[in-house]
């Protein structure tokens, strides 16, 4: 049994072999611009809008408004790179009940790609929002000791970011794919329905808590400068969620 | 569970790359619509607040201009009512005029009328009462009546007031005529005789006597000396009843003015 889609090898050339994961990413990929190419080509600015329109309206008005909730921020610099993890998540799980569909998702090798995105793109927005010596001196706060925890911290909140992706979509092929073996027909479709659920609660949590970092990362240093307590309340919950 | 290194490098590029696409093909796009809808809904609310400006400011003029109007007419309306009250009173100021103007001629002439045809009655009765006194007295007359008539005739030379005989006597001296004595009816010469006596006795000693018959004095006597004269005669009376007559005809067309 093939629990890895990366295991799944469709070509190879060379040292690179074109496995599952990369395939079903470039489907995913396709379907996603095709559609927005799609319903983007001719939009409405007026009252009257298409379904698919209004469709992509709502979904890029709400993830703003989630950035917004999160970051207080102003959404627009965050909203591509956000945006983009929850809709390449939640599509790469929804495909799922396509027969022969392995998510993308559930291979470690693109939860740690996707990780490594986040782990890379916090420091970015930090520096880019405050500059690399305010952004640094970060870690060395409140006291020098504190460097090392701060490091392995960020490094075990990536880790985190990763595992909880990979082993939430991956553990639910698998149970599908045991209970399948054990009682075939009808338990596996709820199963099945249970993990579209789980696919999309995964995707939400990995985009928000990519926010999260992010917003702790630029909105710290303004929150040391404005008010003490209520930075310490949203380093707490940051810690917590992570 | 492994991590294939290759795979993770090249979904890492995937992810980049549907970052970029997803950024090119549905983010910018949508949120350009979506500002862009604003903004004309914007424009539009805007557009429909200064429209609505406009029209409750043209609401206001219109309304003021109609409030004018009202006034105006108002007014148009009561200086037309005044005028008319004002003509009304002129014109029946002017028929009243005309209605008394005319009322007065016809009373005018009503009057005149009247006051002709009392003329009329009075000099036509009085006359008509004359000549019947005078038809009746003449054909009374008689010698016992005539006696009377010279006695009391005799009788008021008697009587005569010192003006009236010095007036007479003054007459009788300035003129060289002599007294004349006027009578309706024949009289003897001893009456005669007594009416010299007594005028010599009562006016002037030794003046000279004339007589004379006239049907006009009607059964009376009348003595002449120049202007002065001193008579009694029924045609006084009748003359006085005349006159009496006219004067009742004049106080009741007085009384009935």
């Amino acid at each position: 049994m093939n629990i890895s889609p990366d295991d799944v090898v469709f070509w190879q050339w060379g040292g690179f072999p074109l496995n599952a994961t990369v395939a079903y990413t470039w489907l995913v990929m396709a379907l996603l611009t095709l559609i927005s190419w799609l319903v983007t080509r001719r939009l409405s600015t007026g009252t009257e809008i298409s379904r698919w329109q209004n469709l992509l309206e709502v979904l890029v008005s709400g993830i703003r408004d989630q950035i917004r909730d999160v970051s207080r921020q102003d959404p627009g610099r965050y909203l591509p790179f956000v945006g983009t993890l929850f809709l390449y998540i939640a599509m790469a799980n929804l495909l799922n009940i396509v027969p022969g569909y392995m998510a993308p998702t559930g291979s470690l090798s693109t939860t740690t790609a996707l990780a490594i995105c986040v782990f890379v793109a916090v420091p970015l927005f930090g520096i880019a929002y405050e500059g690399p010596v305010t952004y640094l001196k970060h870690y060395v706060k409140p006291t020098p000791l504190m460097l090392p925890f701060n490091i392995v911290g960020e490094f075990s909140r990536t880790i985190a970011l990763a595992v909880r992706l990979y082993g939430n979509i991956m553990s639910g092929t698998v149970i599908a794919a045991i209970l399948l073996s054990l009682t075939p027909y009808f338990f596996p479709v709820v199963m099945q329905l249970l993990g579209l659920l789980t696919g999309m609660i995964q995707a939400y949590i990995f985009a928000i808590l990519a926010m999260v970092y992010i917003a702790s990362a630029t909105s710290v240093q303004t929150g040391n400068k404005d008010n003490l307590p209520n930075n310490k309340l949203s380093n707490n919950n940051t810690d917590k969620a992570g | 569970m492994s991590v294939d290194w290759i795979t993770v490098s090249a979904q890492i590029v995937n992810f980049l790359i549907l970052v970029w696409l997803l950024k090119r093909f549905l983010y910018q796009p949508v949120i350009r619509a979506m500002d862009r809808r604003e903004q004309r809904i914007a424009e539009q609310l805007e557009q429909a607040r200064q429209r609505e400006h406009q029209a409750q400011q043209q609401q206001q003029q219109y309304q003021e201009k109609a409030n004018e109007l009202d006034r105006q007419r108002e007014d148009i309306l009561s200086k037309a009512k005044e005028n008319a009250e004002q003509q009304k009173h002129e014109l029946m100021d002017q028929a009243r005029e005309e209605v008394s103007d005319i009322r007065k001629q016809w009373q005018q002439q009503v009057e005149q009328e009247k006051q002709a045809f009392l003329k009329n009655l009075r000099s036509k009765s009085a006359g008509a009462i004359q000549a019947i006194g005078r038809k009746a007295l003449s054909e009374l007359a008689n010698v016992e009546l005539e006696e009377q008539v010279i006695s009391s005739f005799l009788l008021r030379l008697k009587s005569l007031d010192h003006n009236t005989r010095k007036a007479l006597t003054q007459a009788l001296q300035e003129s060289s005529e002599p007294l004349r004595i006027h009578t309706a009816f024949e009289l003897d010469p001893a009456v005669r005789g007594r009416i010299t006596r007594a005028v010599h006795e009562h006016i002037v000693e030794g003046i000279e006597t004339e007589y004379f018959e006239s049907e006009q004095l009607l059964c009376g006597i009348e003595l002449n000396a120049g202007a002065q004269r001193i008579s009694w005669s029924l045609a006084d009376y009748l003359d006085g009843l005349g006159k009496q007559v006219e004067d009742a005809f004049a106080s009741t067309s007085s009384s009935n003015r």
